[in-house]
């Protein structure tokens, strides 16, 4: 689904380039659950940005889904946006004006799905996280955990092939942060393709495999045998 | 003070474009509010410099300011109250000055009694200008007029030759007054010399003349209306019907009385009206101003509330950030002020040179300006910060330093209200923009005569003599088409005479205006006859002859004037009515009037056949030529005649350049305040914005998301500005004799440049903002 063939990321300043990405190579296919490790600064967030398109690398190839899409123009790119790939992040990065409905339904509104068939997909969505209660409350009335779930919830529900996740659990407790990820891996388990950034360890092994980046290179791709 | 001056700068730095563009709408509409008002002042004080002005007044009544000369000299008689009288009279047309090295000089004079310096305050330069009233044959006259003839020689002494006739001796140099005054003269002369240069022994001695305007000195303690009856008592009892409306009228109310003067116009009228505007104009770019600081400081409660909640951690009290937080407006209001008087400084030459209004900056560094401007700036930096400083001041330490502060703080309705009260001010001011566009053009449309191609040439006396010559000259031209020798010139003073009409039953008293043309007029100007016939130019059967306008029947109440005869010097016979046109300036209605059939020429029209504007050129080149060959001794003046019917509304092209200049400001500190505003909107925003475009929002989604607010309350203005408009635009139209409609799509326009101004504004930033990376934006925090 994926395929990354010699990316770079740099950054020029007066006298010196800065690398965040040297030279990455990678294949993702349908159905993985891969996990990026490594420490700060080590390129997992830009790697992530590259792979959902909302940044570009500076050289290098990028095939998905068997098209490359570099330089795109931004309507086709949106299109992305809006059916294939979606988000979630460490800040939830929920909007602070809107209910937990309002929020989740913010995606199919620029879908162009109907009135009728967005109240019928999230009431859906509340029902399977459990979370019919709390539809007409604010983000800041929730707790973390609850949050992060409006936000999967928010990234699914446009049934996107690709979810993205920037340490969905670095705001969050232990208790909390494994919902979350048995809430991931059960996605992945009906087929959905996801790519994880943690510096957790353990929440790390709810991958299928584990890739580990040091300096813009990956060290190691494991596979875990289940 | 320090500590204030220092953190000043710190909150200023650390917001530089919203408190930039918060200082300079603040310095601009405070620089507009400091010329408007000097304007104001200069024109609400005309004559308030004169020592004596409170005891000098003017004789007469709203309509009728002309005495007969004879007055004076039965009030000096008989009526103790009066210290001083003086007349004053002005000759035709203005004279021709010409001294041994310079070119003839066209300039104004006035004739005046001893009593004049007394009355009035002007400063003398050179000479002794009380003695110069004394003696026949002696001038005062300006620094203006006295540098032209003589440059920087010494005027007294002169010897100036007048109309090519009269030899007059230079024995004062006055300055003219910096404060504005109903007076306009350069040159002055005593009533003696009047006596010698316009020989006319009835102006003096007979109560049926009347071409003086005679003020007076009232003694300390005299009652004005009991002199004023005293007065109109001294008339013949014949006559006394005529004045038995008149009043002492002060001087200092003079300029803006509203009558009407012929010859030379040297008593200026200013018009309240326009002031009054124009101090509306300053109160409301005031306003936006402060709406604009309101908005903007409010912008940054939040960054100041956290300010204060760790002040207060480590033991501020409430008081001292109160007061910081006063003191801090002040200064920055003080700031702005400096900026204004700075721009005003600056600004106010090119002002005054583009909108023609009169502002003395000198006062602006006067003691009570100084004083009144810096109280005002420390009442309203008072009032416009003490709400929110209550706020952020009393407000929990707990609360300020919370990290997620309430989003609803940045998004209160108070804010869209006075963005609304703003574009509601920006409406009526394009409005009413459009409408003074519309009502000048409308005046320069309907004259209801010819006036393209057609040029004017002064006949001056030595051309007096040789009018066949002219008229051959001109004919013999290919490219002219017509000419007329006539006393008309648009928009020029024409004399008002009253006499008696013999109908078939009775005598009739009438009052017209009146000018003399040959029988080439009518058709030159395209004018339509309505009934009878124009005169023609067989001397021998239509000499002394009289065609008469429509409004000449509505007024006097004639039905059928074919025939009548004006009880005039060779007893006029009317022969013809024609129709209305403006022969006056357009906001004085159109008035009796009567075009004799005399030989009597001030002016020569000619009308050109030529499209071409270079042949155009030419011909007018060579015509001058021609003329001036004529007339050496007098300069030849040729006029437009387009240019002349502009002056005819001079002051409304005037006042619509003043309006626009400062309703445009007004429009500018607006678009800067929602500027500020939009910015403010976007910072607040960029995560919210992240968020969708992450979610699929497109550019355009984003756009029209952050815009929809803005262009809300801009509808919601244009629904309050639009019966505000109508109101204001229909009280002004009042004014005017004849007005332009008030057409729908005048508001209709505003509101949508309104609008479009509004949209230009806000999604400069609101573009910046939608086409952010939503990386940036989304970064960990």
């Amino acid at each position: 689904m994926i395929q990354l063939t010699n990316i770079d990321k740099y950054y020029d300043s007066k006298f010196q380039r800065t690398y965040v990405l040297k030279d990455i190579i990678l294949e993702v296919k349908e159905g993985e659950f891969l996990s990026v490790m490594g420490p700060s600064g080590s390129g997992k967030s830009t790697l992530l940005n590259i792979i959902g398109l909302m940044d570009s690398p500076s050289s290098g190839k990028y095939l998905l889904d068997g098209n490359s899409v570099l330089d795109l123009k931004e309507k086709v790119r949106v299109d992305y946006h809006r059916n294939f790939i979606s988000f979630i992040f460490q800040a939830y990065h929920l909007i602070e004006e809107m209910t937990v409905y309002e929020n989740i339904e913010t995606p199919l509104i620029y879908k162009g799905v109907k009135s009728h068939d967005r109240e019928s997909m999230v009431a859906d969505l509340l029902d399977r996280f459990n979370i019919v209660a709390k539809k007409d409350l604010f983000p800041q009335q929730l707790s973390g955990g609850q949050q992060q779930l409006v936000g999967i919830a928010r990234a699914i529900i446009s049934k996107p092939k690709l979810l993205l996740a920037d340490e969905p659990t670095g705001n969050l407790h232990s208790t909390q942060g494994e919902m979350i990820m048995e809430t991931l891996k059960e996605l992945n388990n009906e087929g959905m393709t996801i790519i994880h950034v943690t510096h957790n360890e353990k929440f790390a092994q709810y991958g299928k495999r584990i890739i580990r980046l040091e300096d813009g290179n990956i060290r190691s791709d494991t596979n875990r045998k289940t | 003070m320090r500590g204030i001056l220092k953190s000043s700068y710190q909150n200023f730095v650390h917001r530089p474009i919203t408190n930039l563009i918060n200082l300079i709408g603040l310095a601009v509409s405070l620089a507009l509010v400091i010329i408007l008002s000097l304007y104001s002042f200069g024109e609400l004080t005309t004559d308030h410099f004169h020592k004596n002005a409170d005891r000098v007044y003017l004789y007469g009544d709203n309509n009728k300011i002309y005495t007969p000369g004879i007055l004076k000299d039965q009030i000096d008689l008989s009526i103790p109250g009066v210290e001083s009288s003086v007349r004053i009279a002005s000759t035709w047309e203005p004279p021709v000055f010409q001294v041994a090295e310079h070119d003839p000089l066209k300039s104004d004079l006035i004739f005046a009694d001893e009593g004049f310096f007394r009355l009035f305050t002007y400063k003398t330069i050179e000479g002794n200008p009380d003695a110069a009233m004394k003696e026949p044959m002696s001038l005062v006259i300006t620094r203006q007029l006295a540098e032209k003839l003589f440059g920087n020689k010494q005027a007294v002494g002169q010897l100036v030759k007048l109309n090519n006739s009269n030899e007059m001796t230079v024995r004062a140099v006055i300055e003219r007054p910096k404060e504005n005054s109903c007076l306009s003269f350069n040159a002055l002369a005593s009533i003696a010399t009047q006596k010698i240069m316009q020989p006319n022994e009835g102006e003096f001695t007979e109560w049926g003349w009347s071409n003086f305007q005679t003020f007076l000195l009232l003694k300390d303690n005299t009652n004005p209306q009991v002199t004023a009856k005293k007065i109109i008592a001294l008339f013949p009892e014949n006559r006394r019907n005529d004045y038995k409306n008149t009043h002492l009228i002060p001087l200092k109310k003079i300029y803006f009385s509203k009558f009407e003067i012929y010859g030379t116009d040297f008593l200026q009228a200013g018009d309240k009206n326009k002031v009054l505007v124009l101090i509306l104009v300053a109160a409301l770019v005031l306003m936006i101003a402060l709406i604009n600081f309101v908005n903007i400081s409010s912008s940054q409660w939040l960054d100041k509330i956290r300010q204060t909640g760790v002040m207060k951690v480590f033991g501020a009290r409430q008081s001292e950030i109160l007061r910081n937080m006063l003191a801090e407006t002040f200064l920055f209001f003080l700031s702005a002020l400096f900026l204004a008087a700075f721009l005003a400084v600056i600004f106010i030459p090119d002002i005054q040179n583009y909108t023609g209004i009169r502002v003395n900056p000198k006062l602006m560094f006067s003691g009570p300006f100084l004083s009144i401007a810096i109280g005002a700036s420390f009442i309203l930096s008072f009032l416009f910060s003490m709400i929110p400083a209550l706020r952020v001041s009393s407000s929990n330490v707990l609360d300020n330093l919370k990290k997620n502060l309430n989003p609803q703080t940045g998004k209160s309705p108070l804010r869209g209200i006075l963005v609304a009260v703003q574009f509601t001010i920006a409406i009526v001011l394009i409005a009413f923009t459009l409408l003074v566009q519309k009502q000048v053009n409308f005046g320069s449309s309907s004259f209801g005569f010819n006036q393209e191609n057609t040029i004017s040439v002064n006949i001056t006396p030595q051309l007096n003599q040789k009018k066949d010559v002219i008229r051959k000259i001109l004919l013999d031209n290919p490219s002219v088409k017509r000419i007329s020798m006539c006393q008309y010139y648009p928009g020029k003073t024409i004399s008002q005479w009253g006499t008696q009409l013999e109908t078939g039953n009775g005598k009739k008293q009438v009052n017209f205006d009146t000018f003399a043309a040959d029988a080439q007029f009518f058709n030159l100007m395209g004018l339509q006859l309505v009934s009878g016939r124009f005169y023609s130019d067989d001397l021998s059967t239509d000499a002394d002859k009289v065609v008469v306008n429509e409004s000449f029947l509505r007024e006097n109440k004639i039905d059928n004037p074919i025939g009548t005869k004006l009880l005039t010097r060779g007893n006029a016979e009317i022969i013809g009515v024609v129709k209305d046109f403006h022969y006056k300036a357009v906001n004085h209605p159109i008035a009796a009037l009567a075009i004799r059939n005399d030989p009597s020429t001030s002016y020569c029209l000619v009308n050109l056949q030529t499209t071409n504007f270079n042949s155009l050129h030419n011909t007018i080149q060579k015509i001058k030529k021609e003329i001036t060959e004529l007339s050496p001794s007098f300069p030849v003046e040729i006029a437009f005649f387009d240019q002349a019917i502009e002056k005819m509304y001079q002051s409304e092209i005037l006042f619509k350049k003043t309006f626009s200049l400062f309703a445009g400001i007004a429009i500018v500190i607006c678009c800067l305040g929602i500027l500020a505003m939009s910015l403010f909107a976007c910072q607040r925003r960029v995560k919210e914005i992240g968020i969708r475009k992450v979610n699929g929002a497109k550019v355009s989604e984003i756009l029209t998301m952050l815009n929809k607010d803005f262009v809300k309350w801009v509808a919601i203005a244009f629904v309050i500005a639009t019966p505000v408009a109508y109101y204001v635009m229909h009280k002004w139209l009042e004014n005017f004799a004849y007005k332009t409609e008030l057409s729908w799509w005048i508001f209709a326009l505003a509101g949508l440049l309104a609008l479009g101004i509004a949209l230009l504004t806000v999604s400069w930033q609101s573009w910046k903002a939608a086409t952010r990376n939503p990386v940036e934006a989304l970064r960990y925090e």
